[in-house]
């Protein structure tokens, strides 16, 4: 078919060429062309009006236009509904090759906001729009990262920069120390796991900030993501679109460590300290020793290649899609790779006049391998923390033993020999719909969308000793294997009336109802001793004393979601908005009691700039104000928490067997309810200087009350027994509120150069306002080796804040110690070179009632700016995010005499005036590791997210080899961070709300070098 | 045109079907109910009780905090472990400097109550359905009750009590601690009924009988100053002629392959099949005290004879004093306590020194050689804890009759039993003389299982034994402060703290 066309435009431009030849001579000429967007599809309807005068044309069905009566030197101006105009100059009689730009900023631009669609000028809600060309510029690999600093409010943390692994997405803060994850919905399909999503299939991501959110009633509470993926048009050629991109990953950074020369003079004088004698007589033998992060870290390889063939027919459209995607990592190379690989089908056709359906379906398939991150014995917490003095192997070609240097501690380069996983993830999503307009202004919409998600996991852990005494020492090899099943369905039905009165009185009515059912079964299985302690040899029929991990028989859920809705929408002349809606959701979350919520939302919008008073100030193109308060539900609990059920673990030891028996499950609340959230928001949007500035600010309060938490409880209602836990209740409030501005400037200078810049700006203000559990705070997170209660959730407090102790500087000498209260408490006498500690309550004694707020993970303000700057065929993009005002813990050193240090421990206290703020080396016992504000830093950053230079060849060329666009490009994402923390990444964070901002040897964020091309036919 | 209308009308009616459907399909789509069993209609079979049973038993594995922690408040050893920060809270009670923030303490209250709620779960519905042998069903439920609440009564004093029901979400802003008198006499009886319906032998090993319930009521008498009540209890167990002292192969009385043997009245049994991890102490089969007591990064040539120890934590270390106490002809110091400097240069082991360093270590728990070592290996050695072995009953039983004034000739009688077996001499003494005589026979043979602090409470010799004891304030541990909180303020602090 594509020849056919082609064969087609080939006789077609003959044809026009022969004319133009055959009227070269006269006075006036004809022009004619083809018109399409930026990826090669042609558009049909464009105007092309000659300037200043009435003559013009409109282009076809594949794009092409003719245009009679022009002379050369004269201008046409091109516009299309949704893109950006232009206008260009007569230069020849060449036939013309028109690009036009999708208009990003468009008001006419349609956008999603749940169950139907608005005009960006009619929204009335805070709602963000991230677009495919943003999407495609940048080149995630996830889509968490086409997020980052593009919209305001939306702030993204990774959880690892192992490939793969999960981003923390939150949405104008942080309101319950529960699930505090969005509701991302892909072509009205729940998803919960991201990375099996793939970029290049996304058309574009809205983001539902505030109430409007409520069309999803119990699900709204932490923000709506709605993400759309290409789709075949209708009436359109078929096109091809290929990415292909390559490239390295390397680390950001390594921590300047101590070498073993500086490392044996610290242990020698911590040994001294203590009156012991030292270790290492002789330093000038250590020379450098081992560089241990240079030995875990690698440039690790990317690659990724995707195609879209897109087309359509008169009554149908379709797009193909496929990719693959294969990234390993920077640490451990293929042990920690990330494969993911899809096939997409998308079909909607016109089946009757009034009667549209469509369809799609995707298959995704991820294998995930993985080695031990940020925690206690992870690889890079073993890089920083074991001997320099040590080498990899040994003489005898063995792997070096670890030996004195705490138990958590090992052979980085051991360890990850001998790491062996993957998760393997299958998963079939699809979607059917269907849609009918009839009596005019009616339409019926029907969709259904499932998901089935096959994950097994296997995991061999060979026989292994590090050293003695070691925690990771296996005596037996152990190997597991795991699979879970998750499926769920969702149905809409709904309800549209569409009508405008009078030219004037626009009014869409929807009313509808949802069906949501997930249901999953878990199973697994470990077995023991694989022969030869080989990998090759590892299953589970060549193991022995096999133990199911559910002796009670699979675990299952069951969760369902009924709900039905309405909503109105009502402008007058498109300048007097008015949105309502309600939603009634029943969740088997909640007791049968409370099972039912009803979500409320209301807004109002002014286009003021249609105003007569403003209609004159020509500086002002657009100007609109809004408003919206609603309540939004939560229900992210896990099932029957409500009910007291007998799943808790019962395991006890008769005849030497271990016998299985019941117990009590998760103590219940029967009481629980829906969390609630007052969500409000108000808001303007700006258009300047002809469209090319866009402003919009919003202030937002979002108030979550009857919050539900698991609290701390007291001991004697036996939560602690195992397999069960403390109840959920609604126990607490939590107040978020902010600004977001988002500022766009955007330029066209002429045909060959044009400028986009934007920036937005948030800023953040987090308050827990009540936790009623009688303590006024719950507890988390954990420091070094068993130190809780380490972050909080407190009234008064920004959740997850650090608790902690003060520090007042170094002790210099005995009688600044004697002058000060006693720190024995905390474990050991205070000596001259340890921290002096406050006595926060004043009491003359230094102990854990002294611990404090000492900072917290929440940033004050976060910032992006994103850069784009064309030049005939070069383009240019860069995009920068910042967070200001959150702190991080340093919780990878292991703050033992023998175990390596960084850099800054070369300034320790060595004598009075020596240092007041790095406490001295010793061997002996000192409360210096005890949590305290010397553990807490600065995390604020400016980070580079993305840079890239492109170079699109000239239509012209390309289109004589019958390609439609082809360009080439060169990106470097997280190419800089400036940032003062000392660790690997600032940025890290397990997405927790209480201990987040823990770094316990984070899998830093690599930067990643790309080459890339991607070519329309 | 006409046909496609007819489609359309069609259409029509089908989609409207199914916008009645769905609405129609309304509220009963999300009455659903749980897989699993719920716990208010349980217990309708005996199975269901053996299985309840089951839960009950398993949170005496998690006592091994109470016999780590109680071992290290005593003067038998010093706390240990790898520096002064680690694990404060073992730290500051083995200083006597604790304070009602003591996370190991919540575990122990939290722990034993986790105990008693199950045992009650099983009371609450003891009348649902009769079949035979419920009694010794209810029976072992009633001991294990009295087991976690003498725990508690030991540790904390006064604490609530609540028989035969579970403590439900919202009723502990209701339940007041209740005097210790009190709890001790539902402790008896408990411990009366179980003895009345237990079995002198049980089916299962590991599970309690009439002895191990005998015992523990001579006990608790004991810890009362109940003498002849205590006496009779325990004499009943000696004169039930179901257990003996392990002569011969005493030496081994704390080997694997010794578990449950014919010293053993009770025992909380361990296995090492199951892993476990940090994050839930309470979740392991296995005794964490063991690894706990495990020498600190012990290595030797695989295979030599010094290759019969897997390594721990250091912790729980015995002092030299101790060691001193013992007779050198006391065959019972070797098999207590390890003198890891001269087995280390004996069998060529290294090892490192943990904290507070004294040269021994607790060789009663002692991580050994030969088990599976699931990971993580220090958290599953399956060493069962003897929790009440015949040589206590017999050292009780001879201070009851001491103190008690009731049959010095019996008392000595059963303290030369114990000393005859570790290779001492007969002893002749009477009066206090004698009374002290058991108190030190009692330290030396129950040295490192975690009884010594509580027996110098009761005894009112805690003061002049453990550095900085404070009388009138040690003799309970504090409530922790975070449970007075959480139970709505109401419960007043133990003294001193």
């Amino acid at each position: 078919m594509v020849n056919k066309i082609k064969a087609m435009k080939q006789i077609y431009l003959i044809i026009t060429f022969s004319l133009i030849s055959l009227l070269g001579f006269s006075q006036t000429i004809e022009i004619s062309g083809n018109i399409s967007d930026v990826s090669g599809l042609p558009l049909p309807g464009v105007s092309i009006i000659q300037v200043n005068t009435n003559n013009g044309a409109i282009s076809d069905f594949d794009g092409f236009f003719t245009i009679k009566g022009v002379t050369i030197g004269d201008q046409l101006k091109f516009s299309y509904l949704g893109f950006k105009e232009k206008t260009i100059s007569i230069k020849s009689k060449n036939s013309l090759v028109i690009t036009l730009d999708e208009d990003q900023e468009s008001l006419d631009e349609v956008v999603i906001v749940g169950y139907g669609t608005q005009t960006k000028k009619e929204i009335t809600g805070a709602v963000s729009v991230v677009s495919s060309k943003t999407i495609e510029e940048l080149a995630p690999t996830r889509i968490e990262q086409a997020l980052q600093g593009q919209v305001a409010g939306v702030n993204i943390t990774t959880q690892s920069g192992a490939p793969g692994s999960a981003s923390n997405i939150r949405i104008r803060g942080i309101s319950t120390n529960g699930d505090n994850r969005p509701l991302i919905l892909l072509d009205g399909n729940v998803i919960e796991d991201l990375s099996v999503v793939t970029p290049s299939d996304i058309e574009n991501i809205t983001v539902l900030k505030d109430a409007t959110a409520g069309i999803y009633g119990v699900r709204a509470a932490n923000g709506v993501i709605l993400i759309t993926t290409k789709s075949g048009v209708k009436n359109s050629e078929l096109k091809l679109d290929v990415n292909f991109y390559g490239g390295f990953q390397q680390t950001t950074r390594t921590l300047p460590a101590l070498n073993a020369s500086e490392y044996g003079l610290y242990v020698n004088e911590a040994h001294v300290a203590n009156g012991e004698s030292i270790i290492y007589p002789i330093i000038s033998d250590l020379g450098n020793g081992t560089n241990w992060q240079n030995e875990v870290f690698q440039n690790a390889s990317i690659i990724n290649q995707d195609f879209t063939l897109r087309g359509g027919t008169k009554k149908s459209g379709y797009a193909i899609g496929s990719s693959f995607l294969s990234q390993d990592g920077i640490i451990g190379g293929n042990k920690s790779n990330f494969t993911r690989y899809n096939i997409r089908l998308n079909f909607n056709t016109e089946l009757l006049k009034n009667l549209n359906l469509k369809s799609g379906l995707i298959y995704t398939g991820t294998n995930r391998k993985a080695l031990a991150e940020n925690a206690i014995g992870s690889v890079l917490f073993n890089a920083l923390n074991n001997s320099p003095t040590l080498t990899v192997k040994d003489d005898n070609n063995q792997y070096t033993l670890s030996e004195g240097l705490g138990n958590e501690v090992i052979n980085p380069i051991a360890q990850i020999a001998n790491t062996y996983n993957k998760s393997v993830v299958d998963k079939l999503s699809g979607n059917f719909g269907a849609n009918y307009k009839f009596l005019e202004n009616f339409s019926v919409e029907s969709n259904i969308q499932f998901n089935y998600a096959e994950v097994r996991g296997e995991n061999f852990n060979p026989v292994a000793f590090y050293g003695s005494g070691k925690v990771f020492n296996k005596d037996r090899s152990e190997y597991s294997e795991s699979k879970s099943v998750f499926q769920d369905y969702t149905f809409d039905a709904i309800l549209n009336y569409e009508k405008i009165f009078k030219e004037a009185h626009s009014l869409k009515a929807t009313i509808g109802t949802s069906v949501f059912k997930t249901e999953g079964e878990f199973s697994g299985s470990i077995g023991f001793d694989i022969p030869d302690n080989d990998y090759s040899n590892a299953s589970l029929e060549n193991a022995s004393d096999i133990l199911n991990f559910y002796p009670n028989g699979d675990p299952t859920f069951d969760s369902r979601l009924l709900s039905y809705f309405g909503r109105i929408q009502y402008n007058y002349k498109e300048k007097y908005l008015f949105s309502a809606l309600i939603r009634r959701d029943g969740s088997t979350k909640f007791g049968p009691k409370n099972r039912f919520g009803y979500f409320p939302t209301a807004s109002l919008g002014w286009v003021l700039s249609d105003e007569n008073f403003l209609e004159d100030v020509s500086a002002i193109s657009f100007l609109k104000l809004r408003t919206s308060y609603g309540i939004l539900g939560n229900d992210r609990i896990p099932d029957y928490r409500y009910v007291s059920i007998l799943n808790g673990e019962s395991e006890y030891v008769l005849n030497g067997e271990l016998i299985t028996g019941v117990a009590l499950g998760t103590l219940s609340n029967p009481e629980i309810k829906w969390e609630q959230q007052e969500s409000f928001n108000v808001g303007i949007d700006a258009r300047f200087l002809n469209n090319e500035l866009t402003f919009t600010a919003d202030y937002f309060s979002r108030n979550t009350k009857d919050l539900l938490l698991v609290p701390d409880i007291s001991g004697i209602l036996g939560g602690t027994a195992p397999g069960s836990g403390a109840p959920i209740i609604n126990g607490g409030d939590v107040k978020n509120t902010g600004f977001e501005f988002q500022l766009g400037y955007s330029k066209s200078f002429n045909d060959d150069m044009s400028f986009n810049i934007n920036y937005n700006f948030t800023t953040l203000e987090n308050e827990v306002l009540k936790v009623d559990n009688s303590l006024g705070y719950i507890s988390g997170g954990g420091f070094g080796i068993g130190q809780s209660d380490v972050a909080r959730m407190e009234v008064g407090m920004p959740i997850g804040y650090f608790h902690g102790l003060k520090t007042d500087g170094i002790f210099q000498n005995q009688s600044e110690v004697d002058a000060h209260p006693s720190q024995l408490a905390l474990g050991a006498n205070a000596q001259p070179g340890d921290i002096r500690f406050v006595d926060v309550n004043n009491d003359g004694i230094i102990n854990e009632q002294d611990k404090t707020y000492i900072g917290d993970p929440i940033p004050d303000v976060t910032m992006g700016l994103n850069i784009s700057f064309d030049y005939k065929n070069f383009d240019f993009q860069m995009y920068l995010f910042s967070s200001i005002g959150n702190e991080i813990v340093r919780n990878y050193e292991r703050n033992l005499s023998l175990t390596n240090k960084t850099s800054y421990e070369l300034d320790r206290w060595t004598g009075p005036g020596t240092s007041n703020s790095v406490p001295r080396a010793t061997t002996g016992a000192t409360s210096n590791a005890v949590f305290s504000d010397y553990f807490v830093e600065d995390a604020s950053y400016i980070r580079a997210q993305n840079m890239q230079i492109g170079y699109t060849l000239n239509k012209n060329s390309t289109n004589a080899i019958g390609v439609d666009k082809l360009r080439f490009y060169a990106s470097v994402t997280n190419l800089f961070t400036l940032t003062k923390y000392r660790g690997y990444d600032p940025t890290s964070s397990t997405g927790n709300p209480l201990g987040g901002g823990f770094d316990n040897g984070f899998y830093p964020t690599p930067r990643t070098f790309l080459l890339g091309v991607n070519f329309k036919i | 045109m006409k046909k496609f209308k007819k489609l359309d009308k069609k259409f029509l009616v089908v989609f409207m079907l199914l916008l009645v459907i769905i609405s129609s399909c309304s509220d009963d789509f999300i009455d659903v109910d749980p897989t699993e069993e719920n716990s208010e209609d349980f217990f309708n079979t005996e199975a269901d009780y053996q299985n309840a049973l089951i839960g009950a038993y398993d949170m005496l594995q998690s006592s091994f905090m109470n016999v780590l922690l109680g071992e290290i408040a005593s003067d038998n050893t010093l706390c240990g472990g790898e520096s002064a920060t680690d694990v404060p809270g073992f730290q500051q009670i083995d200083d006597m400097i604790h304070t009602p923030v003591n996370s190991q303490l919540r575990d122990i209250w939290s722990w034993m109550f986790a105990g008693v709620n199950r045992a009650n779960y099983i009371l609450e519905f003891q009348d649902k359905l009769d079949f035979e042998g419920k009694e010794i069903v209810l029976g072992q439920a009633r001991f294990l009750r009295a087991y976690y609440y003498f725990e508690l009564v030991k540790w904390f004093g006064d604490v609530p009590l609540v028989v035969d029901q579970r403590i439900l979400f919202g009723q502990q802003f209701e339940v007041d601690r209740t005097p210790k008198a009190e709890v001790y006499q539902q402790i008896e009886q408990d411990l009366i009924y179980a003895t009345s319906v237990l079995p002198l032998v049980q089916a299962d090993l590991g599970r309690v009988t009439k002895g191990a319930a005998q015992s523990l009521l001579g006990k608790v008498y004991l810890y009362q100053d109940k003498f002849s009540e205590a006496s009779n209890a325990l004499e009943n167990v000696i004169n039930s002629g179901q257990y003996q002292l392990l002569t011969d192969d005493y030496v081994n009385m704390f080997e694997n392959d010794y578990e449950n043997n014919i010293e053993s009245v009770f025992e909380v049994q361990y296995t090492d099949v199951q892993g476990a991890g940090f994050g839930c102490f309470q979740c392991s089969e296995g005794n964490i005290a063991v690894g706990f007591n495990g020498i600190r990064n012990y290595s030797v040539e695989p295979g030599s004879v010094g290759d019969i120890f897997d390594s721990g934590f250091s912790f729980n270390v015995p002092t030299q004093e101790t060691y001193d106490l013992f007779d050198e002809s006391d065959i019972r110091r070797d098999v207590s306590i390890l003198d890891i400097e001269t087995w280390a240069a004996e069998v060529g082991a290294t090892y490192v020194e943990g904290y507070e360093h004294t040269g021994y270590y607790n060789l009663k728990y002692l991580p050994r050689r030969g088990d599976l070592n699931t990971g993580d290996q220090n958290l599953t050695n399956p060493n069962n804890y003897r929790a009440i072995r015949y040589a206590d009953v017999l050292l009780m039983a001879a201070e009851a009759l001491s103190r008690g004034g009731i049959d010095e000739g019996r008392a000595r009688l059963y303290l030369n039993e114990v000393r005859l077996r570790a290779n001492l001499s007969e002893i002749s003494s009477s009066g206090i003389d004698l009374t002290n005589d058991i108190y030190k026979e009692r330290r030396l043979e129950l040295v490192g299982e975690g009884h010594r602090f509580f027996d110098l409470v009761r005894t009112n010799t805690a003061s002049e034994n453990i550095e900085g004891f404070v009388t009138g304030k040690h003799e309970v541990f504090p409530i922790p402060s975070i449970e007075i909180d959480l139970t709505g303020n109401r419960w007043s602090q133990n003294p001193g703290y």
